[in-house]
């Protein structure tokens, strides 16, 4: 399989309104790829299309080598996993059988339940019924749910925006050791210290319309100013171009004991997605 | 269809029945309701129309309303989407949907049945004839539910469901002349072609009672089609 998902010239409209705008990208098997955006820009309405929610006005969609004429099949089901704003849980019933259920509709063995809520940090929380659950739990679980048929490729939709820093970081834990193990991400966040450390490349999404795509390292790279900030121990910020005539000016004041600090000019993804949009991220 | 698939949404819908109290407690109307009513009867028993007018309260209020209610908090609670992205098919999922719903409304209507007489019903042609009503209740939830998007919404529905379809006899006691137009329409009710049928025989009214579930059936896919997706 060349590509997880494939997507040419994609295109949203809801009665005079343009969600999606002729956009085209690729995810390749075993890749982390982010899609990025502010509230609005067409992510989950992505999302639906990638996953059949929803059907698109123009263009092709491929997903795991499926067209999205055949999304609704439940062989196609069974190879992905979703998470998004429109998943949910069962409130009177415990967290085991609501993850029970799920084992079931996929066909997954139950002995699943228990690895997923180790993964997620919710072992305790087996017996408990879900509607006693805080917000951050309840997403862990939703997450459980969205893994626990070990999917090919899983779509998730902000996965930790209702969780607490710390089991944020576990989260994206499990899902770089899930990722390792294979599995095909593809996920939507505003956190850009998540997407610089998870994601292998991401896409910014803004109206509708991908405006930059590429690793983190290699957009940072791109939107560099390309130069060194020098620190010195009189206060001084120096700003010196990357460029080999600077090396002996760079060399002196080292060698002149001046220099308290250089660092690179690297912007964050989110310098850099104001940059192109515009907008901040939120 | 899958039969793993309908026995899960079987489990988890029944656990999930035996605890929401809303839905508990509708499979008792009917079994009060035949209580009173067979202190009325006397050594005759009730009329056939006082008989059918249980039949129309245990489909009304436990099949009718269990399976919108069921549907409505789905939709609203937004499972059913997960549900519908799962490999269950819609058919495994109103299949075990549907079983929770029938087990309830047989508990209720044999009880309520046992209280009034149950004898009556006892013939092949009453009984195709009540599994005819129990489906054209079933679709009619289903249908209502898919659309309803809050669980409050669907005592909006309920009411004329119950009140037209549950309750036909009852226009008998309106105090309309027998030639009036709405007990001609009322005649023509699922509920009146079956107490017609059982004083008459006629497979007529079973036909026409065929007709009604089987509108009610297109009506639950048409509005399938449209909850499928957010187009």
């Amino acid at each position: 399989m060349e590509h997880a998902i494939k997507v040419t010239g994609l295109r949203k409209v809801f009665g005079n309104h343009t969600a999606i705008e002729d956009i085209s990208f690729d995810v390749k098997p075993g890749e982390i790829f982010g899609l990025l955006g502010p509230s609005g820009s067409g992510k989950t309405t992505t999302i639906k299309i990638l996953t059949g929610e929803l059907g698109q006005s123009a263009g092709e969609v491929s997903v795991l080598d499926t067209n999205a004429g055949s999304f609704g099949t439940a062989d196609f089901k069974s190879r992905i996993g979703i998470l998004s704003d429109n998943s949910s849980l069962y409130e009177r019933l415990t967290v085991y059988d609501n993850l029970k259920l799920f084992c079931k509709l996929y066909d997954a063995p139950l002995d699943r339940i228990d690895v997923m809520l180790e993964e997620v940090n919710l072992k305790e929380a087996r017996s408990k019924v879900v509607s006693k659950l805080s917000k951050g739990m309840k997403q862990r679980v939703l997450l459980a749910k969205a893994l626990i048929h070990q999917p090919e490729l899983v779509f998730l939709d902000e996965p930790t925006s209702a969780l607490d820093p710390g089991n944020a970081a576990h989260i994206q834990r499990g899902l770089q050791k899930l990722n390792e193990a294979g599995t095909t991400i593809f996920i939507t966040t505003h956190d850009m210290e998540e997407a610089t450390e998870l994601c292998d490349r991401v896409a910014f999404l803004n109206n509708g319309k991908i405006q930059e795509l590429g690793s983190p390292d290699a957009l940072r790279y791109k939107y560099s100013t390309h130069a060194f900030h020098v620190e010195t121990f009189n206060g001084e910020w120096l700003v010196i171009e990357n460029k080999t005539e600077n090396a002996d000016k760079i060399r002196d004041l080292i060698a002149s004991g001046q220099v308290k600090a250089i660092h690179s000019d690297n912007p964050t993804l989110g310098q850099i997605f104001l940059k192109v949009t515009g907008k901040e991220l939120v | 269809m899958n039969t793993q698939r309908i026995g899960a949404i079987f489990e988890k819908d029944l656990k999930d029945f035996m605890k929401n109290m809303m839905l508990l407690t509708m499979p008792i109307i009917p079994i009060i309701l035949s209580l009173i009513y067979s202190r009325l009867g006397g050594d005759e028993g009730l009329p056939v129309p006082m008989l059918y007018l249980i039949v129309g309260v245990a489909f009304s209020s436990v099949t009718a309303s269990s399976m919108m209610t069921m549907m409505a908090e789905e939709n609203e609670k937004k499972t059913l989407r997960g549900l519908m992205m799962s490999p269950a098919s819609f058919m495994d999922i109103i299949i075990g949907k549907s079983l929770v719903v029938g087990l309830m409304t047989l508990i209720a209507l044999t009880l309520s049945l046992l209280f009034i007489g149950i004898e009556p019903f006892l013939k092949i042609q009453v009984i195709i004839g009540l599994v005819l009503l129990f489906l054209f209740f079933l679709f009619l939830g289903i249908g209502i539910g898919l659309f309803t998007k809050s669980v409050a919404a669907t005592s909006a529905y309920l009411m004329p469901v119950m009140f037209l379809f549950g309750f036909t006899p009852m226009m008998g006691f309106l105090g309309l002349e027998e030639d009036s137009i709405v007990i001609k329409i009322a005649d023509l009710f699922p509920l009146m072609q079956l107490i017609n049928m059982h004083e008459t025989e006629s497979w007529m009214s079973m036909g026409v009672v065929a007709i009604w579930t089987l509108a009610a059936a297109i009506f639950t896919y048409i509005c399938f089609k449209k909850e499928r997706t957010d187009d």
